[in-house]
């Protein structure tokens, strides 16, 4: 409209600011620029919690450290996590599924391209809205998964807002103190976590509605779902979980919500509710949740391992039944994260049986990943060492979890920094390292540059060696009984060299991450735009069209005949399709 | 029937070719959603309920009193609300414009009577949200319940101003598909809130 009334005044015809470089990308509806603006988005919040995880291990150094103030600390530790999990590794996830599963599966956009920015500026109020609760002092500080009835309050001590004396401050802490029936969390805190999650939760499930029908309905003519690749299979059971599980936190937080400010009585004890319920209706969210941070890493990895070993994956069917099976189980395992709250033994037997089955699927996976190494002409790039290492930490993160699966050991370590420890060897050895490995690959399409070989590989082994030594002292730890979410701890407890080599590896990979920071702008800013279609000699169809793809992404809609269609049209001569059947 | 959003609609060798829009995937899962929603709801619900009544403690606290006439009547005006939005979705699909404006606007006015019926309630209830876990339940889940049905309205309206405009042919008209799918589903959704909190 604008261009028309400009131009009949007779005059050179102005860009709207639609097309201007920021509005362009302020209005995109096309699924590979809001791919990228949630990558760039989830990695500035991962520097944000990364800052927030060197403040929690500054703190922890030393015994009776006084770094943070006890009210600083728990913001920092809380945002710490919630930084991490909601605003870097989902939005991350959903920034690469944006960007490559339309690509993959030879379409060109997204099933509904607004709905889509949609969800990308959900996210980004929503981790806004969290962050500058800094601003007001008032950063979540009950943890990342938010008890209750810590996290109760009622309107009789809820601090105004606007107030700012220090008598009202001082009244509702001394009304918390007397123990006033449900009052433990007077502050705002608490509203913003309930605000941000929520947004943050409806971006999700309008995110995996889209992937889903994406998937379900826009591949390409002969792309059965039994030859897509693998990461769009992850991208799709991820989608089902957000689908299903997020609503189960939606629920959680709005009751809590209507405690604090509507009067209601669900999670206080006293009136006759009950805090577990929020355990309950948390965790049947949070189990799959951590399904959903690591199910897309392990496409990513099915999807690297056979490019870099130069062979198909080893047994296709199972890697990706496998993640369908790991998907469904993921709802029926929630309450192992309560062994300690009294559940009924029968209870008890059936999640500790059902945690420990999920372990199948899961080694199945691991088992294909190491068949598919097997006997390959490994190619040990940046990204393949990042998808190495992901195999290793992931397993060590793997087998320490099933170890609290058992009822009785986890009665000991609940709570403690073996957990810490387990958590952040499935997340950051498994969830991180193959988003790196995944970085390190899909890059050179994302930009048309390649990123500096060598830099990945200093950042890898500063990732191998920091991530051991922040998180393999957390088993002694918590072996040794140093509870999780402490403020500080008393010297000679048998905890103080740990701690501080914990913290030692922190910084280690504080490096790690600045040398990724500089290879990403000494490639984005010095090197020339000419990475090629297909730099690694790849076999699915995102490499078949030029670095970046055109905003079309494919000029003609190709026609798929095996699970490798790059490698047919690389290889005439021998076919995957003549050997499927 | 075709795609309203859909770009480009291609589909795999072999599968049969649906004439289902992207947008209608879209609302069955989006649907989906909503169901775990209001399952997780009523989980609460029953988790809390037999709880108490396990303590030996009784459901609804003395002295108050639930009324179950008015729910009753309102229920049959929300159920019998699907009649004249299928009739809408019949009309269209048919091409009969005059007829979708009727029933989409018989529609809204049942709806909006049931609404009315809630307000009622509500406002002469001898209890509120801070009256035991039972208030707390009974208008939560009647509250979401009615959030949506307003959701619906509100949708609904925008599909018969449209209506009014001429914006839906016999192939062009997947708002109403959607609003009818939507409206279907919290009359479900109400069936079985009513089941758990006044039968039950």
């Amino acid at each position: 409209m604008a261009i028309g009334s400009v131009a009949t005044r007779g005059r050179v015809a102005r860009r709207s600011w639609k097309q201007s470089a920021v509005g362009s990308w302020i209005t995109t509806v096309d699924h590979k620029r809001i791919g990228i603006m949630y990558m760039y988005t989830a990695f500035v919040f991962f520097l944000f919690g990364g800052i927030e995880a060197l403040l929690v291990r500054t703190q922890l150094a030393t015994p009776n450290n006084k770094f943070l103030s006890p009210e600083a600390y728990d913001q920092v530790f809380t945002m710490h996590a919630t930084t991490m999990i909601f605003l870097f590794v989902m939005p991350m996830w959903t920034g690469f599924g944006n960007y490559l599963v339309p690509l993959m599966i030879g379409a060109r956009d997204m099933a509904f391209p607004r709905i889509n920015q949609l969800g990308y500026w959900l996210f980004a109020f929503g981790g806004l809205l969290l962050t500058v609760s800094f601003l007001f002092g008032a950063a979540p500080n009950a943890g990342w998964f938010s008890y209750a009835p810590l996290t109760e309050a009622t309107s009789a001590c809820l601090q105004n807002p606007l107030a700012t004396d220090q008598a009202a401050t001082l009244q509702a802490a001394t009304q918390a103190a007397q123990g006033l029936q449900g009052c433990f969390s007077p502050g705002l805190n608490m509203d913003f976590w309930i605000a941000g999650i929520n947004l943050l939760g409806i971006s999700s499930i309008t995110g995996g509605i889209n992937f889903i029908v994406t998937i379900l309905r826009m591949r390409a003519p002969g792309l059965t779902i039994n030859r897509m690749p693998l990461f769009s299979w992850m991208i799709m059971v991820m989608s089902f979980l957000l689908v299903f599980a997020m609503p189960s936190l939606t629920v959680a937080s709005f009751l809590l919500l209507f405690d604090r400010h509507l009067g209601t009585h669900f999670y206080q004890a006293g009136a006759g509710g009950d805090p577990l319920l929020w355990q309950h209706l948390f965790w049947s969210f949070g189990h799959p949740e951590v399904y959903i941070l690591i199910l897309p890493a392990f496409g990513m990895i099915s999807e690297i391992l056979p490019v870099f070993s130069g062979k198909p994956i080893f047994g296709y069917t199972f890697v990706a039944w496998s993640g369908v099976a790991i998907g469904f189980l993921s709802f029926t395992v929630w309450a192992h994260h309560m062994f300690a709250v009294g559940l009924p033994p029968i209870a008890q037997a059936f999640f500790a049986s059902s945690t420990t089955l999920i372990a199948i699927p899961t080694a199945v996976k691991i088992f294909n990943w190491v068949g598919t190494l097997y006997g390959g002409h490994i190619r040990f790039t940046a990204s393949m060492l990042f998808a190495l290492g992901f195999i290793v930490m992931f397993l060590i993160g793997g087998l320490n979890g099933v170890a609290v699966a058992v009822v009785p050991v986890d009665y000991q370590l609940t709570d403690t920094y073996f957990v810490v420890s387990h958590i952040h060897y499935v997340l950051f050895g498994g969830a991180v390292m193959g988003l790196f490995a995944g970085m390190f690959y899909w890059f050179p399409k994302f930009s048309g540059r390649m990123l500096d070989e060598t830099l990945g590989k200093i950042q890898f082994w500063l990732f191998i060696i920091g991530l051991n030594l922040a998180f393999f002292p957390m088993h002694i730890m918590g072996l040794l009984g140093m509870p999780r979410r402490q403020y500080t701890y008393a010297p000679n407890l048998g905890w103080d060299q740990l701690n501080l080599i914990s913290t030692i590896g922190a910084f280690i990979l504080g490096v790690g991450v600045i040398v990724f920071i500089v290879n990403g702008i000494k490639t984005l800013g010095f090197m020339r735009a000419d990475a090629p279609g297909d730099p690694w000699d790849a076999f699915t169809l995102e490499w078949a069209t030029t670095s970046p793809p055109p905003a079309e992404n494919f000029a003609t809609i190709p026609v798929e005949r095996s699970r490798r269609t790059l490698w047919d049209i690389k290889h005439p001569e021998d076919p995957e399709w003549r050997r499927e059947h | 029937m075709s795609a309203v959003i859909s770009p480009i609609e291609t589909h795999a060798e072999g599968e049969q070719h649906t004439t289902r829009s992207f947008g209608w995937y879209g609302m069955v899962f989006f649907l989906a959603s909503e169901a775990i929603f209001f399952a997780n709801l009523i989980a609460s619900y029953l988790y809390l309920r037999i709880r108490i009544t396990g303590m030996g403690a009784s459901w609804i606290p003395s002295g108050v009193e639930l009324d179950k006439t008015l729910p009753f009547i309102n229920t049959f005006v929300l159920l019998s609300s699907s009649f004249p939005m299928h009739f809408a979705a019949r009309a269209i699909a048919k091409g009969d414009k005059r007829r979708l404006t009727i029933f989409l606007i018989m529609t809204v006015i049942l709806g909006s009577l049931f609404l009315s019926g809630q307000a009622w309630e509500y406002t002469h209830a001898n209890f509120n949200p801070s009256t035991g876990v039972f208030g707390s339940t009974f208008f939560t889940l009647t509250g979401f319940h009615g959030a949506h049905v307003t959701a619906g309205v509100i949708f609904l309206l925008i599909c018969f101003f449209r209506s009014l405009r001429g914006d839906f042919s016999k192939d062009r008209h997947f708002a109403v598909t959607a609003v009818e799918m939507y409206w279907h589903f919290v009359d479900v959704v109400w069936v079985l809130l009513f089941t758990v909190l006044y039968l039950l």
